[in-house]
């Protein structure tokens, strides 16, 4: 996962065709995903709640699919 | 090792990554908890077949990831805290910034053309955005080879 100045900067590189996710995303993602992690109680997350976390932030179709 | 003793293992890790110690061996874990190397090494295995962490390819005393952090140097460097921290890839540097209270600074440089980038955040808030994210790997595939990913 690399930040690209831009599209067009990925498809000049010749980087395999992926997906995109925007700065507000990824922060949105990483904030969900880890700002609870040093939490004694923290526990890995099932499918579902972790497939929430990507629906949540506007990540759906199969590319984002965790099954 | 129980689930306790691994958790113990996991937040010892984290923690001396988080102080910004970087990420210790399995050595050095068992001496600050006061356990068998073995014990230490069996809790690094336990939490990578979990996928909580990643192991060091061909070195089961030492891990590579100790998600968010890297354990050692990469493109995405993490200003917090007053100190420096490596990241995984731009999603776990920012998780880094999230882990140690969403204050910090994410700096990259553009894989094309080598521009640096930055990411901002305080209190939690993108304060300043560039670029955009690609994903080469499908998220159903993710852990299949993770330091590819």
């Amino acid at each position: 996962m690399l930040l690209f100045r831009s599209e067009e900067h990925v498809e000049r590189s010749g980087t395999p065709a992926g997906a995109f996710m925007s700065a507000d995303q990824i922060w949105g993602l990483a904030d969900a995903w880890y700002h609870d992690r040093d939490d004694p109680q923290w526990r890995r997350r099932n499918l579902e709640e972790s497939q929430k976390v990507f629906d949540d932030l506007g990540l759906k179709g199969d590319f984002w699919n965790l099954g | 090792m129980d689930t306790a003793g691994v958790n113990q293992v996991r937040l010892h890790v984290l923690r001396t990554a988080m102080d910004g110690h970087g990420v210790p061996s399995a050595s050095q874990t068992a001496t600050a908890l006061g356990i068998g190397e073995e014990q230490a090494v069996e809790g690094y295995r336990q939490l990578a077949e979990g996928h909580v962490y990643v192991l060091e390819p061909g070195d089961p005393t030492r891990l590579r990831m100790a998600n968010p952090f890297s354990a050692v140097p990469t493109a995405h460097e993490v200003k917090a805290r007053g100190k420096t921290f490596f990241g995984n890839c731009i999603w776990d540097a920012c998780g880094i910034v999230s882990l140690l209270g969403g204050t910090g600074e994410v700096r990259t440089q553009c894989p094309d053309c080598g521009d640096p980038m930055t990411l901002a955040m305080a209190d939690r808030k993108l304060i300043r955005k560039e670029g955009v994210v690609h994903f080469s790997v499908p998220s159903a595939h993710l852990w299949d080879d993770i330091i590819f990913t």
